[in-house]
């Protein structure tokens, strides 16, 4: 009976102490994947905020590049401006202008802001007309008008060999802004559609303003004068749709030019 | 007995397992899809190494300059069966990390902590 009693507690003493083997090495365990995570959580936490940060420094960068490449774009086409004693906002109008007849012909508004944007750079190849000819007053004659409406041509030449999509956009605008609707327009006599939407918009926002300004040979003429050009002009010079917008937005466009007025 | 070569993955470390020299090398990140499978047949060289192929003195030059929760819990159990070999066999382990590392120098310090009787050196590159 003794004997038995001794046996059955020297195998509880064993399982007690295997117990106590396991049951240790279970909490060293536990222990050890409790830091595991702690310490996983830790880095979790510095990784996501580096990645964070370094997110917002490419976001910065980004912005830093695409401002930079508006304001170059911007100054590009103020030179072209200059050149032909024009002021700086004239291209800020026609940037303006631009936009919304892009908006509301249906381009969306990432395409409109780039239309904004390239559209200032339509003269741009006038820094390549002598100023003999860009600056001469009065009236071209046959051989001066020919040089000067190569600065389409010349702009487009300056700019079509960019990948950049608004450099792109903006030598469609230089090349296109001088052609017309009915194809009499230069360098290319190109007809109604066949002229991009981003020259045909560029060519009425252009002259548009040019002819609510005075330049050193011409007084701006009166709105009365303008309105009624562009209706003879509808299907002619201009898309048509482009004129039915300008005239259904007119409040648009005349509170621009009220914002952007040239101070002399 | 064979050495075992794992070259470097993107998320992987390059592993250099060499018998004859007792010298064993695990260097760059480790995170990968599935720690233990991937580690395994390391595991299982080292169980056939220091049972009867061990040299006399064994190092580990370790430097993990990333590793995902898992394969901290793989280096724990590396380091357990280093301690259960640790009393027949001389092993030295140079844990390595860069200074800006925080959680790779963090890591050598636990297993220090954790693993009295194995040599862990940290060493700052």
């Amino acid at each position: 009976m003794t004997n038995h009693e001794n046996k059955l507690i020297t195998e509880i003493e064993a399982l007690k102490l295997d117990f106590e083997t396991t049951t240790n090495k279970l909490i060293k365990d536990v222990r050890r994947q409790d830091k595991i995570m702690a310490r996983s959580d830790k880095r979790q936490q510095l990784e996501y905020d580096e990645l964070q940060n370094k997110l917002e420094e490419v976001k910065n960068l980004q912005k830093e590049i695409e401002d930079t490449q508006k304001e170059v774009v911007f100054t590009m086409g103020a030179i072209g401006e200059s050149r032909s004693k024009e002021t700086g906002n004239h291209v800020k109008r026609v940037a303006q202008y631009s936009k919304i007849l892009a908006l509301h012909y249906g381009l969306d508004e990432r395409e409109s802001e780039m239309l904004k944007q390239a559209s200032p750079m339509h003269d741009i190849g006038k820094v390549a007309i002598p100023d003999s000819v860009l600056n001469k007053p009065g009236r071209f004659n046959e051989e001066e008008r020919k040089v000067m409406d190569t600065h389409a041509q010349l702009g487009y030449d300056m700019l079509k060999m960019s990948d950049r999509p608004l450099l792109k956009m903006a030598a469609t605008v230089a090349y296109e802004h001088h052609e017309k609707w009915n194809g009499k327009g230069y360098p290319n006599k190109l007809k109604g559609e066949e002229i991009h939407i981003y020259g045909r918009i560029t060519a009425l926002a252009d002259v548009f303003d040019a002819l609510g300004s005075s330049r050193v040979y011409k007084e701006a003429w009166d709105d009365e004068r303008i309105f009624k050009m562009f209706k003879e002009e509808r299907g002619e010079h201009f898309d048509p749709t482009l004129i039915d917008i300008f005239f259904d937005n007119l409040e648009e466009f005349l509170a621009v030019r009220d914002s952007l007025k040239d101070i002399n | 007995m064979e050495n075992l070569i794992i070259e470097e993955t993107k998320y992987t470390p390059q592993i250099e397992m060499n018998a004859k020299e007792g010298n064993i090398k695990i260097v760059g990140k480790s995170y990968p899809e599935n720690t233990f499978e991937f580690y395994e047949p390391v595991m299982k060289w080292l169980e056939v190494y220091f049972n009867g192929n061990a040299k006399k003195q064994t190092i580990l030059n370790l430097e993990i300059i990333y590793f995902n929760s898992s394969s901290s819990k793989l280096f724990f159990d590396l380091f357990d069966l280093l301690e259960e070999f640790n009393s027949k066999n001389l092993i030295m382990i140079n844990w390595t990390y860069d200074e800006e590392n925080e959680s790779a120098l963090e890591a050598g310090e636990d297993f220090k902590e954790d693993f009295e009787n194995l040599t862990i050196n940290l060493i700052v590159k």
